[in-house]
């Protein structure tokens, strides 16, 4: 028993080593959701979408996912929140944030958190698809 | 008649008729006594006149059978006591000659009776002609007096309402009535007497004059009512503001006889309605300048709520350049992701749009409006207000309510002041933050919608205090929200109040009347 549940940590610790290729988008705006799905799929890159934070840490998805893009200002928890509970939990995806009202506090607090990329809402769709290649490729 | 007066008649009448017949004995003795007198002092016989003197008065006075009777005793008198010597012929004679003079005036006194009976007849008839006048004179006099008092009501009633009545014949014709309170609007002296139209006419504000008598000549002309404003220059100099209504008087052949109409002075009435708009501008004004102010709170929500479908519109626009400049195109996928473009970027205009009708100052424009829709709007503007402070907005509305009539932009303003501050209310308590929109029936055809938070709770002891102008707990605000809130619901008809919630917050009630047998 002790073993199978120390082998399931730590498999739990290598998927977050993003041996998968999922991106993962958390926002609660339903349309903003959907064509950052469709923006990704244009680029060739799969990618799953979740209402919000709570959803996305329930679904147990975080382990396949190499690359994070979420909102901050959400119901419920916010995207540094959910940040701060992935660090948590020793799970460091590739993350990046979007967000319509970012100030350059918050900027800095994600970014020392291990963001890799902080963009305001509307953002260059070349930026984000770099950030998401170089997300994938590390 | 009772018994008492039979008897005391039948007795009366009794005494006359002894007194009657006395009166023939009584003169026939005294012609007796008069002739003897005579024939002592040897004088001519003249028994016969004094007979026929005593015969006349006894007919005259007491009838025709004592009549007859003092004509038999003289007969008697003169044969057996005056002359009882003389020859048989001459006592025949003298009988003949009584007899037929009391044959005559039996004669006599029938006619005097038929004349008494005539004279007695036109005496009732006069008497009762003169009754009937005195009695038509007292009803007169009161049907004058009643008529004074009606008088008097009308006057005073003019005077109140400061409406004068006239009658009027069309030219050549002239001004034929013209009640005192139209001698007081008008500005004329009573003692000049009754005005002249063109002396009418002088008293109207010359820029008035022209429209008046082209007014009215067309009336005139087809025989309709009339109705004008003007204004009226006093002889101080004072500009009063009057309207006239004439109504046409038509003959039996449909020709115009006159008109009769009034003259009001809505001087007051004018003003009163002026300074209603005034205030009613007013409080438009400070409705807009309330709504500017909330706007100005949400600037950043609101921002945000129109940032989200630009970014996604901007993310569809460059979804569809991918597709399009990839080594094969595709053309299908592109089109899909331009679809998306459209479809956001008109859900950020429609955002645009709702909250530029917010903000537009304009009068106030009753319609027949759909209250859960108003919330609906509402809710998507607010909405980033509310996630920003992690409130949760819920909605229980009846979708069988019937259409309001209301201004749907003043019924947003109060939704959105009771929305942020609920809102307000949560944002520093630990609690689950959640924020309900009821609609229901209310009692009398009323709708009523609630907004209910899970916040602090009303101020303690100061519940009533929160709907006073310039009342607030916030650090921001001005204290206006509530109080033109309260004045906007109550200028729709309906009410709005407040009440703590079991166990913690507050819910603010307001309803709304529904139009009735308006389908909705």
């Amino acid at each position: 028993m002790i073993a199978a549940g120390a082998l399931r940590a730590h498999s739990r610790y290598m998927s977050c080593k993003n041996e998968n290729k999922l991106v993962a988008i958390v926002d609660d705006d339903d349309a903003v959701r959907g064509t950052l799905k469709e923006l990704l799929r244009s680029a060739g890159y799969a990618s799953q979408t979740f209402e919000s934070a709570e959803d996305f840490l329930g679904s147990g998805h975080q382990q396949e996912t190499a690359c994070l893009i979420t909102d901050i200002r959400m119901p419920g928890m916010s995207g540094l929140e959910l940040q701060a509970r992935l660090n948590a939990e020793r799970c460091r995806i590739p993350t990046i944030f979007i967000t319509a009202h970012g100030d350059e506090q918050m900027r800095f607090q994600a970014l020392r958190a291990g963001a890799v990329e902080f963009l305001p809402k509307p953002f260059d769709d070349n930026v984000l698809i770099e950030s998401v290649r170089a997300a994938l490729n590390r | 008649m009772n018994h008492s007066e039979t008897m005391k008649e039948a007795a009366g009448s009794a005494r006359s008729i002894a007194q009657r017949y006395t009166l023939a004995v009584g003169t026939v003795a005294v012609a007796f006594g008069l002739a003897s007198a005579f024939t002592h002092f040897k004088l001519p016989q003249p028994f016969s006149a004094f007979a026929l003197s005593a015969i006349t008065i006894t007919f005259w006075y007491a009838g025709t059978a004592p009549g007859v009777l003092a004509a038999v005793l003289s007969s008697i008198v003169r044969d057996y006591l005056f002359e009882p010597n003389t020859s048989t012929q001459s006592r025949l004679l003298f009988d003949l000659v009584f007899l037929v003079f009391a044959l005559l005036m039996t004669q006599v006194l029938r006619h005097r009776n038929q004349l008494e009976v005539r004279v007695a007849e036109r005496t009732a008839e006069l008497t009762q002609t003169n009754d009937n006048l005195k009695r038509e004179i007292a009803k007169h006099n009161q049907v004058e007096a009643e008529l004074r008092l009606s008088q008097a009501y009308l006057d005073e009633a003019q005077r109140l309402s400061h409406t004068g009545s006239w009658a009027w014949s069309p030219p050549p014709g002239d001004i034929r009535y013209w009640s005192d309170e139209c001698y007081r609007v008008q500005g004329f002296d009573p003692k000049g007497g009754q005005p002249s139209f063109d002396e009418f006419l002088q008293t109207v504000h010359p820029d008035d004059q022209a429209r008046i008598v082209e007014v009215i000549d067309r009336a005139v002309r087809e025989k309709e009512e009339f109705e004008f404003d003007y204004r009226i220059i006093l002889p101080g100099g004072e500009v009063r503001d009057a309207r006239s209504l004439g109504h046409p008087i038509l003959g039996p052949t449909g020709d115009l006889v006159e008109y009769i109409g009034t003259i009001i002075d809505v001087t007051d009435r004018r003003q009163a309605e002026k300074e209603r708009e005034r205030l009613r501008e007013a409080q438009a004004d400070l409705a807009h300048v309330s709504r500017m102010t909330a706007m100005g709170e949400l600037t950043a929500s609101l921002a945000h709520e129109v940032n989200q479908p630009i970014t996604a519109a901007v993310n569809g626009a460059s979804t569809c350049v991918r597709w399009l400049t990839r080594e094969e195109p595709d053309l299908a996928e592109a089109r899909e992701a331009a679809l998306g473009v459209i479809r956001n970027a008109k859900r950020a205009a429609d955002i645009i749009n709702r909250i530029r009708s917010i903000s537009k100052k304009g009068e106030s424009k009753r319609q027949l409006a759909d209250v859960n829709e108003l919330i609906q709007e509402m809710i998507a503007l607010l909405r980033s207000e509310a996630r920003r402070y992690s409130v949760a907005v819920r909605t229980e509305l009846n979708a069988e309510l019937p259409k309001v009539m209301a201004d749907p932009v003043q019924v947003q303003q109060v939704l959105m002041n009771l929305i942020m501050n609920g809102i307000d209310a949560m944002k520093n308590v630990d609690q689950e933050r959640e924020l309900t929109i009821r609609t229901q029936w209310a009692d009398n055809r009323m709708l009523l919608i609630s907004v209910s938070d899970t916040g602090v709770g009303l101020p303690p002891q100061q519940e009533d205090r929160i709907f006073d102008a310039f009342f607030t707990t916030k650090s921001h605000g001005i204290g206006m929200g509530l109080r033109i809130s309260r004045s906007i619901v109550e200028s729709h008809g309906g009410r709005l109040w407040a009440a703590d919630n079991s166990p913690h917050g507050a819910s603010f009630h307001f309803t709304l009347s529904t139009p009735v047998e308006v389908g909705a």
